[in-house]
C-alpha cells in the first residue's frame, strides 16, 4: 500500500481460510493462470489478439477455475469464507505481501446477498466486498479495488454480481473510488489498458 | 412460436423471445442499431467488430472488422441514405470510424432506391464493407456516437470528458465543427433531437447538457441536474407524440395537453446509475408570462435572444430496476419506453392519460400565465409498466434496448414494432411485447 512503510501485518497462518484446513478442492487440478484469458501470449501488444476484457464475464466457462461449475456449486453453496480466500491472496501493488495479510480484505466485510426479484432470478447473488486501505490517502485505492472486482468476476459463476466499495471512512476520496469501481464501462476499458493489465496480473499472480 | 416456459404468469404483460441472432458473438456485445430502411441490425462488440445482422433470417450478415484496436463501444447508421449504406463506430482505441458499403452488396437489391438504374455498385462485385475514414481527436476511449437527423451532423463523446461535433463537407471529408467540453467527467451518450440541430449529452458527473449552434459556435445551452449518478444513457421523444389506452381524461384536457406538448416539443429520457427513469422537458419560450397582476412590471426573466433552454423534469417513471440502468429508449412508432441495466430485466412503459382527479375542474393544468411555480405543466398523463421480463439475457447483465420495426417472416402488420437487446453473454435478442 502507498506511502505507508509500516502497515500493520498479519501473520498469514492466523489469518481465516478454509484452503489449508479441507483438502476442499473441487478439480485438485493447477489453476491455470488467471489472465490466460485476457492476456495473449504477446504481452508486448496486449491488443494483438481478439482477447480483451471478454475474458472477464466469459471466463466463467472455462475450467480455469474450481468455482465456476454451477453443479459443484450446488452441492457446496459459495459462501463469504469462499470470497475471503479467493482475494486475500491478492497482492498488494507495492508491498510484497498479500491484501489479507494487510487486513486490506477481511471476513467479516464479505456479504452475500440473494437479488431481490421473482423467483426467476433466484439464482442471482450480489457479493459486496469493503476494503479497507491501510492509509486514507491511498492513491493505489483503485486499483486494488479493481484487482478484487477482476478476480472475483473471474473467479465467481456469472450470476454473481460483484460489488466493491471502500469500507466508510477509511478513505479520503472513498465516494469517487466507488464510483469509479461501479463503473461496468470503466472496468472494462482499463481491462484494455495494457500498463493497468499488467499491474493487475501481478497482483493476481499469487492467486493459487 | 411456442409459449415462452418463463414467463411469469403475472396480470402484467411480458416479453416474449421471438429468436435470438445467430451466432452469437463469443465476447461482450454492447449495442445493437437498427438500419433506417433496411432489415439490418450492426451489434457493437468487444471483439473490435460490429456484427450486422439480418432482421428477416435473425442470422448473421456481415461483420464490420480491421479498423480498430480495441472495443468497438458504439456504433450508428447514417440516416437517410440510399444506394450505399454508412455506418460510423466509436471505440475504445478513442477513435471514430466511417465505414460504407454498397446496398446492392447487402443482397437487398429490393430496398435499394431504383430510380438511378445504373449506380456504381451495379456491377460491380461485392466489395463489402469499406473502411472510409478515421477520425481522430478524443484522447480516451469513445462511449458513443450519433448522427444528427438530416445526417449531416456526427457526435461522438468520450472519457475525456468532451463531446465532439463533425461534420461532412464532401464525400469523406470530415471537419470538426465543435469541441464541446462542459461536463466535468466521461461523456456516456450522446443523442441528436429528431427535428432540431439540438444536441444532448449524458455523463458519469450525473448531468445532461444540451448544446446548439449560436451564430458559429455550438455552445451549451441547459444544464439538466437532478441524477444522483451516472447518467448512462439517453433518447428524445418522436417528433409526434403517441399516447396509449383508453382514455378517462375529457377532450377538452387533451387537447390542452396535446398543444402544451406540441409547444415544448419532443421530450428527453434519461436512465442512470441511480436506478430512475426520468423525463425532461422544455419550457416554451413563446408563452412569456404576462404581468401576473396588471401592474405592468415588465418581467425580469426577459431574455427573449437567449439561446439558452429551460428543461425541466417532467416526470419519473416507475421504479422497476435493481441495479444500474444501462439503456433506454423511445419508441417512434408507440410511444413506449424501453429500459434495461445490470439486473438483466427489460421493462416496457406505456404513458396514459391520467384519471381525471374528483369532480373538480383542474384549471392551472396548462396555465401559460401562471407564477413561475404554477407555470409548469400539470403532467395530464401517467407512465405505467406495462409489460417486463427478468434474467432477459440468463444471469447476465444486458447492456443495451432498442426498439426496431419487424422483417421476419411471423410479422402481422408492416408496422409492428420489436425491442432488440444486447447483453454481456455476446447475445442479442429479439423480443415482442406482449400484454
Amino acid at each position: 500500500m502507498a506511502d505507508n512503510a509500516n502497515p500493520t501485518i498479519l501473520n498469514a497462518a492466523d489469518l481465516p481460510t478454509r484452503r489449508r484446513l479441507s483438502s476442499h478442492s473441487a478439480t485438485g487440478k493447477p489453476r491455470s493462470f488467471l489472465f490466460d484469458d485476457i492476456v495473449p501470449a504477446d504481452y508486448n501488444d496486449p491488443f494483438a489478439t481478439a482477447a480483451t476484457d471478454s475474458g472477464l464475464s466469459r471466463s466463467f466457462s472455462s475450467s480455469s477455475s474450481d468455482l465456476n461449475s454451477d453443479s459443484d456449486e450446488l452441492a457446496e453453496p459459495i459462501d463469504e469464507q469462499e470470497v475471503y480466500d479467493l482475494i486475500s491472496t491478492i497482492s498488494d501493488p507495492e508491498h510484497p505481501l498479500s491484501l489479507g495479510s494487510l487486513a486490506v480484505v477481511n471476513l467479516p466485510d464479505i456479504h452475500i446477498v440473494p437479488a431481490a426479484g421473482s423467483s426467476a432470478s433466484s439464482r442471482m447473488r450480489t457479493v459486496l466486498v469493503e476494503i479497507t486501505p491501510t492509509i486514507t490517502h491511498c492513491s493505489l485505492a483503485t486499483v486494488i479495488g479493481l484487482g478484487v472486482r477482476v478476480r472475483l468476476e473471474q473467479a465467481l459463476p456469472p450470476r454473481f454480481r460483484v460489488d466493491v466499495r471502500i469500507k466508510e471512512g477509511t478513505h479520503s476520496t472513498g465516494d469517487q473510488v466507488n464510483k469509479q469501481l461501479g463503473d461496468k464501462e470503466r472496468v472494462a476499458a482499463a481491462l484494455e489498458n495494457g500498463t493497468l493489465l499488467g499491474v493487475l496480473r501481478k497482483m493476481l499472480e499469487t492467486c493459487q | 412460436m411456442a409459449a415462452s416456459p418463463t414467463a411469469p404468469p403475472t396480470s402484467a404483460g411480458t416479453l416474449k423471445l421471438i429468436a435470438p441472432l445467430t451466432p452469437p458473438s463469443s465476447t461482450r456485445t454492447w449495442l445493437t442499431v437498427p438500419h433506417h430502411s433496411l432489415p439490418l441490425v450492426a451489434t457493437a462488440t468487444s471483439d473490435k467488430t460490429v456484427r450486422v445482422y439480418s432482421l428477416r433470417s435473425f442470422t448473421l450478415h456481415s461483420t464490420v472488422s480491421g479498423g480498430h484496436k480495441r472495443s468497438v463501444r458504439s456504433c450508428a447508421w447514417k440516416p437517410g441514405t440510399k444506394g450505399e449504406s454508412v455506418l460510423a463506430t466509436g471505440s475504445f482505441d478513442a477513435s471514430a470510424g466511417i465505414w460504407r458499403r454498397w446496398d446492392m452488396d447487402m443482397g437487398m437489391a429490393r430496398e435499394r432506391d431504383l430510380t438511378g438504374g445504373v449506380d456504381e455498385g451495379d456491377e460491380e462485385e461485392d466489395e463489402g464493407w469499406r473502411f472510409s475514414v478515421i477520425l481522430d481527436g478524443h484522447e480516451s476511449e469513445i462511449k458513443s456516437v450519433a448522427w444528427s437527423a438530416s445526417g449531416q451532423f456526427l457526435a461522438t463523446c468520450s472519457r475525456d470528458k468532451s463531446v465532439w461535433i463533425w461534420e461532412e463537407m464532401e464525400d469523406d471529408n470530415f471537419e470538426t465543427i465543435a469541441v464541446l467540453q462542459e461536463h466535468e467527467a466521461d461523456v456516456k451518450c450522446v443523442a441528436w433531437h429528431p427535428e432540431e440541430e439540438l444536441l444532448a449529452s449524458s455523463s458519469y458527473d450525473d448531468t445532461i447538457r444540451l448544446y446548439r449552434e449560436d451564430i458559429d459556435d455550438w455552445t451549451g445551452i441547459a444544464v439538466l441536474s437532478g441524477h444522483d449518478s451516472t447518467v448512462w444513457s439517453i433518447d428524445f421523444e418522436p417528433a409526434k407524440p403517441a399516447l396509449s389506452g383508453d382514455s378517462q381524461a375529457d377532450a377538452s384536457d387533451r387537447a390542452r395537453w396535446i398543444e402544451a406538448r406540441e409547444a415544448s416539443g419532443p421530450r428527453l429520457v434519461s436512465g442512470s446509475d441511480d436506478r430512475t427513469l426520468r423525463i425532461w422537458r422544455r419550457r416554451p419560450k413563446q408563452k412569456q408570462p404576462a404581468p401576473p397582476t396588471g401592474q405592468g412590471r415588465i418581467p425580469s426573466i426577459i431574455r427573449t435572444h437567449s439561446i439558452e433552454e429551460d428543461w425541466y423534469e417532467e416526470a419519473r417513471l416507475p421504479v422497476a430496476h435493481e441495479r444500474a440502468i444501462y439503456s433506454v429508449a423511445w419508441s417512434k412508432r408507440t410511444g413506449r419506453i424501453v429500459s434495461t441495466g445490470g439486473d438483466g430485466r427489460i421493462v416496457v412503459y406505456e404513458e396514459r392519460w391520467s384519471e381525471p382527479k374528483g369532480n373538480e375542474e383542474k384549471t392551472d393544468g396548462l396555465n401559460p400565465e401562471g407564477t413561475e411555480a404554477s407555470d409548469l405543466p400539470v403532467a395530464r398523463t401517467t407512465w405505467s409498466v406495462v409489460a417486463s421480463i427478468e434474467m432477459a439475457h440468463d444471469v447476465f447483465e444486458v447492456n443495451h434496448v432498442t426498439f426496431a420495426r419487424r422483417f421476419d417472416s411471423g410479422r402481422t402488420s408492416d408496422d409492428e414494432e420489436i425491442i432488440i437487446s444486447t447483453g454481456d453473454d455476446g447475445q442479442v435478442k429479439v423480443w415482442t411485447v406482449e400484454i
